[in-house]
């Protein structure tokens, strides 16, 4: 983790243009954050940090939740008793905004917690966005993961 | 203090004064002339004027090149083969190529800028797509999630397509879309009756041309697409076919059968047709009428989960399992699959398992 940036550079002025709606994606991945990219990032190293967890820990679980929920073909499979598991997938793929090599298939994988009805949104790219790049999407992107939530929801 | 000022306001100046002249500069250094665009070693020469994309400049010329963002550098579908002419590889493409494609010239369209003469490959195919006007004749409900669109051609008034292939539908803009995007959608009408097309749209959660097809648009209004597209059609042979479909993967289906139909082609044909519930099933009554007119197609509705009202006595488990359970031996078989990546990914594996061979496996690339 230590070679990820602690100020603003103009490569994350690019990157977080590429962030912004209607770039890569229709809703973008900043959602209402009026933040700089840099703030965003810090503040959820924080979280992850205060929570005991790794950006890698995090993504770890929320793929192997992925592959196994993508084995019902699009119909929704419940695992480890606990969890109701929907992976939708559109045609189409969808490039990291860092710009790394390689696309990503557009999927919305939709988690719900049977007993709480609890609920958690993430697509195959947002987990490469953590793993690599420590980014959980900005508030009210429709695809941010809240480290603590998903902390409590899956109990990791 | 004086001083200060004056200083920060000859700076500011003089930053306004060379920001001026580079915009002069770029007027006149950014006009590139007439360029000519060389397509497969002179089957076509074009000559544009320079400073455009490759892409806008084809498309200008009626050339179109799949691509479903509208140039914006997002999709990675406008791919063609750049001999010459291209300039060095930038930064914007690099996510979509592959090594190999790096190798062998391969770049976005939407990226190159034609500044000086330019030699490309293309498939040939491509000279035949076109820009299509058309109205929104019908719309309806097929399930909760699945609408059918019904489009009548305005300009040309025909199409000429391969039953399996796809057109790209631009999304004009609208309140959540300030720039026009392309989608692709498999035609699911008949290539017998060409002077309308049909397209089959599931809605997908945050989908912006899937949005606009079930909330926004109306009967009567114009939608522009291109196409055909695709090497998705059906191959000419006896072997015994396999069809299979998830969602509005039925549509390409449609088309393939209802060329059967027509041609009185009379090859053994199974469709496993999959959805979760008997409500998520479609067209129903049009594959009943089809089945009338192909004596040797079976139809298997394959449900994965259904409810207790739908008193559901037909097959029961997901479209893998129906294959497992009546492909006894690949050999002499060939298989069409159209559904979401998942489905498509899993059918391939168990049908190679099967015996079928890769190549006589077919599903639409663009998933």
């Amino acid at each position: 983790m230590d070679d990820r940036p602690v100020k603003q550079s103009p490569e994350l002025d690019r990157i977080e243009r590429n962030m912004r709606p209607m770039y890569l994606c229709q809703q973008g991945f900043l959602g209402y954050e009026r933040r700089k990219l840099i703030e965003i990032l810090t503040d959820d190293q924080g979280t992850v940090n205060s929570l005991g967890l790794s950006h890698e820990v995090i993504a770890q679980r929320l793929r192997a939740i992925t592959d196994e929920a993508r084995k019902g073909l699009g119909d929704p499979v419940v695992l480890e008793e606990k969890f109701e598991v929907e992976v939708q997938e559109a045609r189409g793929k969808i490039p990291c905004p860092w710009g790394h090599p390689g696309l990503y298939p557009k999927t919305h994988v939709k988690l719900e917690r049977i007993e709480t009805g609890e609920t958690l949104v993430w697509s195959d790219l947002g987990i490469h966005l953590i793993e690599e790049h420590g980014f959980y999407q900005g508030r009210g992107s429709p695809y941010r993961v809240d480290p603590a939530e998903v902390k409590r929801i899956l109990e990791i | 203090m004086t001083q200060v000022l004056l200083s920060l306001l000859a700076l500011s100046g003089l930053g306004a004064l060379l920001a001026f002249f580079l915009e002069v500069a770029d007027s006149y250094l950014g006009f590139y002339g007439e360029c000519q665009i060389r397509i497969n070693e002179g089957e076509k020469e074009l000559q544009v004027s320079g400073g455009g994309t490759l892409l806008s400049s084809l498309m200008d010329q009626g050339i179109f090149i799949p691509s479903a963002c509208g140039g914006r550098g997002s999709c990675g579908y406008c791919k063609v083969q750049v001999l010459e002419g291209g300039g060095p590889l930038l930064p914007t493409e690099t996510p979509y190529l592959e090594p190999e494609e790096v190798k062998g010239n391969v770049r976005l369209s939407c990226q190159i800028k034609v500044r000086r003469d330019i030699d490309i490959e293309i498939p040939s195919e491509l000279f035949l797509i076109k820009e299509f006007r058309t109205q929104v004749e019908g719309m309806r409900n097929l399930t909760d999630d699945i609408k059918e669109l019904r489009l009548r051609l305005i300009e040309p008034d025909t199409i000429t397509f391969k039953p399996g292939q796809y057109i790209q539908f631009q999304v004009p803009e609208y309140e959540q879309c300030p720039e026009s995007v392309y989608r692709a959608y498999s035609i699911a009408s008949a290539a017998h009756e060409p002077t309308g097309i049909t397209l089959v749209v599931t809605r997908v959660p945050e989908g912006l041309a899937t949005t606009f097809i079930h909330e926004v648009l109306r009967e009567g209004e114009e939608i522009f697409l291109n196409g055909p597209y695709g090497e998705f059609y059906l191959r000419d042979s006896a072997r015994e076919i396999f069809f299979v479909a998830g969602g509005s993967g039925l549509a390409p289906v449609m088309s393939m059968l209802s060329q059967m139909a027509e041609e009185k082609i009379t090859r053994n044909a199974t469709l496993v047709f999959g959805a979760r519930q008997k409500k998520g099933l479609f067209y129903v009554e049009e594959i009943e009428a089809l089945k009338e007119r192909l004596p040797n197609l079976k139809v298997i509705f394959a449900l994965s989960n259904p409810e207790e009202e739908d008193r559901w006595d037909g097959e029961r488990g997901r479209v893998t399992d129906v294959l497992e359970k009546i492909i006894k031996n690949g050999a002499n078989k060939e298989a069409y699959l159209c559904g979401s990546p998942a489905m498509v990914e899993a059918c391939v594996e168990l049908l190679t398992k099967k015996g079928i061979s890769q190549e006589l496996i077919f599903y639409d690339k663009f998933a």
